[in-house]
């Protein structure tokens, strides 16, 4: 496997970058660097070392050796920690080329730990998560996953699982022996139990996919209630430009931020009313777009002037969507009867300019989603691959049980049984029909 | 090398016994000049063990044998005492005929098959060396001095390769009881250069019929309507017969605890790996200690003979402990051991080393059938001499190879199993071996083997007349299925509604109403046309039936199989050195390259290798070659 070589921090000037090699010639190019043919480093252990470019001293870095196969990717690792100045990056990675490594691509120091059987397919997309991981709580449940939780807490499910087949399996191979008559009733138990454990295991991804991938939040309203000047609170800074000229948002603007430790996207969108020239009907078709792509809708009004037919068009368009009205502008005389024509809608009163009840807007926008915050959360099912297998997963153990319901052979109930055991086996690893038939000759006395 | 031969053919099968039959029977009839090379003509076909064919997924088997052209389906129908239907009362795919043989009159009959096989000829004596001059087959030589040449030899051996038989602490080379082991040949194989392991199985003791209490068991009766196995029988004419099921005691337990220091087995004598589906009377009492009995089967061993077989008391203790033992156990108080039990450990070479031919891959040539390749059971071994004998033939006449695929048979199944994942213990096979298991049932072998038997050239012009026809009666019947309603305006509709209750529907299809608990394939019978009726036999019927019953799940299985294994049957290429494959550890390499599978799908399976290893192997192989 040919070496490879990338700068494993973020790009721009910082204290300290790591360039990080991979491959069998890691340690001689390591030894090129710091032109010592002899150098020998302690696995693990963090050297101090200067790098050296035509005899001249580049960087004075720290060095560590990993000995494969005890490293991340499995191989030969070298971790080089140099002062983070691009210029002193560029050198380094092209000498490091011309001793014979190449540029990694991306995802290919995972994809050999991968190879290596150093981590299995969900672990590798846990790091994948980990890495592109927005806000803590989305870093907690990588994590989790990068340590196996997923396929561990299967465990328990698929060995319930195997426990029926075998019990289905043995009556079927074995029906001369003298073995215990099969208990339909438990095993009608057993099925329900287990649909209600991956059910609730694959509910988790409405949660754990918005922890991934963030809550997309668009902010909405006709022309001049202040979504921009909102949009610029929740971010905290000033990110879009604020007149009180009606329609100064033309286009959409999308800027990721964390609401207590949860990833949210959040536009803000030119506000809704008649296009008044082309480039404006441009802005309001890409809000309706941003609409029908969020989770969730942030629906402004201005408390200080009765509701317009605009409003009312907006709360139609609305429709079906989830949506928390923010009456804004509290700081102006409010009109109080605005409340009645929104039929018991989630409202907040805020003004972008005192800050007042943003904190509450903050809680109203998380609310339908639960509670996502805490580590406290158990185990959250992030990837839409693992969802999808829990659900067919699962379709096929209400299969089995509606085939028991009517009397249909333990042929045609294993058949979904092995289809659930397979979906299952291709988050934990497969189960094969010998271990099957292991743990049947070990639980029952099998044999004339 | 030029090298000088007594006579030459161009196939010799080595070894008489189940394998060793398919084998010659089929090269012979290929056209291929056969030699069966055996240690006594007068044991050809012996049934070393239980005097019975079939059961639970080896019924399928001999099905699968038949409609490709085998023989051991005729046989076992004109000898079989004793027919009964497994799993009668479970699905079709499931059920599975066994039939227990009058022991002499099935190796009789067996004689009698291979006499009249034109090509062949039978040949008494011992194989002691194999003559492959730069790996290839050119002949064998014969312990008397003879040198054979042939082009092809399949090696059927059974369990005479290094036998050792052990009874208590007594051991003695031999290939079965009274029969000489084959030492040389053991020998040979390993000079070869073949991986080479030892495997154990056991037999129960005989005892003479006269001297039991029969009264004492419990009668086990054969079927009204025997099942044939072969789809070319009409009528099983042999006379049936009872057998008898009884108990072992506590007491029985309780002595052969207190003896076990005299079992090789618990000695640590035998070194062989034994099967745990069929343990021995020892080990079922020491692994189930809590079960206060097990249960034995009394099976007569013929019409002409007092000899019963003790089913289930499988033993290698001392022969004099037997007879102690036997007399423990109810209704054999007094009864006379004539044979006793004793265990036997043999030689076996890793099946890894086959190609799906059966073929050595190092070897060109040779093949391997039965319990050599690490099988146990004669439909096991009938199938593989079968695939051997046809594959040799082919190889000498210039034919490429014959494989099955485990997506359509047990016998494919078993290979791929034998080939790709080796054997840890003597393999049988069994239904949930099979992925497709309800496509695989016993009555439809024909529909899906004798295309391959017929291109092949075993299934002769009237068999596959046989087939057509009654491939188009079982069509017939399932267009009258789909389109034959019962109405509440007819007179059967009532009588429906009484027993099974229809709801009230204004009319229901045949093949909707039989999907209903309750309805027979005979109450179906009785509604169809009377044209359609009289076309088809009620089996043709259940055939009709089974295949509308099981079609949906079946290609639901298909969806999800396909789903998660979409990447099975890509190719490897042969030959690939797994050692070269990047990001492969050591230790996966080295399981693929003992398996070398040849697809995805073998590669999945091999014990052990791990997903993260599959996805290395198919990123390097779809990527790098």
């Amino acid at each position: 496997m040919d070496t490879i070589v990338a700068v494993s921090t973020p790009p721009g000037r910082s204290a300290i970058a790591v360039v990080r090699l991979s491959g069998a010639e890691s340690l001689e190019i390591l030894r090129a660097l710091v032109r010592q043919e002899e150098f020998a480093p302690e696995p693990n252990r963090v050297v101090l070392k200067s790098l050296l470019i035509n005899d001249d001293v580049l960087d004075q870095c720290l060095v560590t050796y990993f000995r494969a196969p005890h490293s991340f990717t499995g191989e030969d690792m070298v971790e080089i920690s140099c002062h983070g100045s691009p210029v002193v990056l560029r050198q380094l990675i092209d000498l490091i080329q011309s001793y014979d490594a190449r540029l990694a691509e991306p995802g290919e120091f995972t994809l050999r730990s991968c190879r290596n059987g150093k981590m299995n397919l969900s672990q590798a997309e846990a790091i994948r998560d980990l890495i592109s991981a927005q806000t803590r709580a989305a870093a907690v449940q990588a994590t989790r996953q990068l340590r196996g939780e997923l396929a561990e807490a299967l465990e328990p499910s698929k060995h319930e699982l195997v426990r029926v087949i075998v019990v289905l399996e043995s009556a079927i191979e074995f029906v001369e022996d003298d073995l215990p008559s099969v208990q339909l009733d438990e095993i009608r138990k057993t099925l329900q139990r287990l649909v209600v454990d991956l059910s609730r295991l694959a509910d988790t991804y409405k949660a754990g996919h918005l922890l991934r991938d963030g809550i997309r939040v668009a902010i909405v309203g006709r022309p001049n209630v202040g979504k921009s000047s909102l949009f610029n609170k929740l971010l905290g800074f000033e990110r879009a430009i604020v007149t009180d000229v009606a329609g100064t948002t033309r286009d959409s603007l999308t800027e990721s931020i964390s609401l207590q430790g949860i990833p949210v996207s959040l536009t803000d969108t030119a506000g809704f009313r008649e296009a008044g020239d082309k480039i404006e009907a441009i802005g309001i078709e890409r809000t309706r777009r941003a609409m029908a792509d969020a989770d969730l809708l942030v629906l402004v009004l201005d408390g200080s002037c009765s509701l317009q037919d605009e409003d009312q068009e907006i709360l139609k368009a609305a429709g079906e969507q989830a949506f928390v009205v923010a009456i804004n502008k509290t700081d102006l005389p409010q009109l109080a009867n605005m409340n009645d024509h929104l039929n018991g809608a989630k409202v907040v009163h805020v003004s972008a300019l005192t800050d007042e009840g943003i904190p509450e807007l903050t809680a109203a926008i998380l609310e339908p989603f639960g509670s996502l915050d805490s580590d406290s959360v158990g185990l959250l099912i992030t990837d839409s691959r693992h969802h999808d297998l829990l659900a067919r997963a699962k379709i096929s153990l209400e299969g089995a049980a509606r085939s028991m319901d009517q009397a249909a052979g333990e042929e045609i109930v294993l058949a979904d049984l092995h289809n659930a055991l397979r979906f299952l086996g291709a988050i934990t690893g497969e189960t094969t029909s010998e271990q099957i038939l292991g743990e049947i000759f070990s639980t029952f006395c099998i044999g004339k | 090398m030029i090298m000088a031969f007594d006579e030459a053919f161009d196939v010799l099968v080595i070894g008489g016994g189940h394998a060793g039959c398919e084998a010659a029977s089929a090269s012979a009839r290929l056209g291929a000049t056969t030699a069966l090379l055996t240690l006594n003509l007068d044991l050809i076909g012996q049934m070393s063990c239980n005097p019975a064919i079939g059961g639970i997924a080896k019924g399928h088997l001999v099905r699968e044998i038949d409609a490709l052209g085998g023989i051991m389906g005729r046989v076992i129908d004109r000898t079989g005492i004793q027919f009964r239907l497994l799993n009668r009362s479970r699905g079709p795919a499931v059920q599975s005929p066994r039939a227990q043989a009058d022991r002499a009159l099935y190796r009789l009959e067996m004689r009698k098959t291979l006499e009249n096989t034109p090509n062949l000829s039978l040949r008494q004596g011992m194989v002691v060396d194999l003559l492959t001059p730069n790996n290839k087959v050119r002949g064998v030589v014969m312990q008397d001095g003879r040198r054979i040449g042939a082009k092809a030899v399949v090696i059927a051996a059974g369990t005479f390769l290094n036998g050792l038989i052990h009874t208590g602490r007594r051991t003695y080379g031999a290939g079965r009881a009274g029969e000489p082991a084959s030492l040389e040949l053991a020998e040979t194989l390993k000079r070869l250069g073949l991986p080479v392991g030892r495997l154990k199985t056991g037999t129960p003791p005989r005892l003479d019929g006269r001297t039991i209490d029969w009264d004492l068991f419990q009668s086990q009766q054969a079927d009204e309507r025997p099942v044939a196995f072969s789809f070319s029988t009409d009528k099983i004419e042999q006379p049936q017969i009872d057998c008898y099921i009884g108990y072992t005691t506590s007491r029985v337990h309780e002595a052969i605890r207190k003896n076990l220091h005299e079992s090789p087995l618990y000695s640590g004598q035998i070194k062989g790996v034994g099967p745990r589906y069929c343990p021995s009377i020892e080990d079922k009492v020491v692994k189930f200690a809590e079960k206060d009995r097990h249960q034995l089967f009394l099976e007569p061993e013929g019409h002409d003979t007092n000899e019963v077989y003790l089913n289930g008391f499988s033993t290698s203790l001392p022969a004099g402990l037997q007879q102690e033992l036997v007399r423990m156990i109810p209704g054999l108080e007094s009864a006379n051991i004539i044979r006793p039990g004793y265990a036997i450990e043999y030689d076996y070479v890793d099946p890894r080393e086959l190609g799906p031919d059966l073929q050595v891959r190092r070897i060109a040539g040779l093949f391997h059938a039965g319990q050599i390749n690490g099988t146990t059971g004669y439909e096991e071994a009938g199938c593989q001499g079968l695939l051997a004998g046809i594959n040799a033939a082919r190889l000498v006449q210039g034919h490429t190879r014959f494989a099955l695929r485990r997506e359509e048979s047990y016998i494919g199944v078993l290979v791929d199993d034998l080939i790709t994942q080796g054997v840890d213990e003597p393999y049988r096979i069994f239904t949930s071996r099979a992925e497709y298991r309800l496509a695989f049932r016993h009555d439809n072998a024909d529909e899906r083997l004798s295309k391959y038997g017929r291109e092949v050239g075993l299934v002769g012009d009237g068999e596959w007349e046989r087939f057509n026809k009654r491939r188009d009666r079982i069509a017939k019947i399932k267009s009258a299925l789909r389109t034959t309603r019962i109405r509440q305006s007819d007179a059967a509709y009532l009588a429906l509604a009484e027993k099974i209750g229809l709801n009230g529907v204004e009319s229901i299809t045949l093949e909707d109403l039989a999907k209903r608990a309750g309805v027979t394939s005979v109450i179906i019978s009785q509604l169809l046309p009377a044209e359609t009726r009289a076309g088809g036999s009620l089996e043709e019927i259940e055939s009709a039936l089974a295949d509308n019953l099981y079609s949906g799940y079946i290609r639901s299985q298909e969806n999800v199989i396909h789903r998660l294994h979409g990447h099975d049957t890509l190719p490897i290429p042969i030959g690939l050195d797994f050692r070269t494959v990047n990001g492969l550890s050591h230790e996966m390499a080295e399981r693929l390259e003992r398996a070398k599978p040849v697809t995805f799908g073998a590669a999945r399976r091999i014990p052990g290798l791990t997903p993260a290893a599959l996805v290395t192997l198919l990123v390097n192989v779809n990527v790098g070659v």
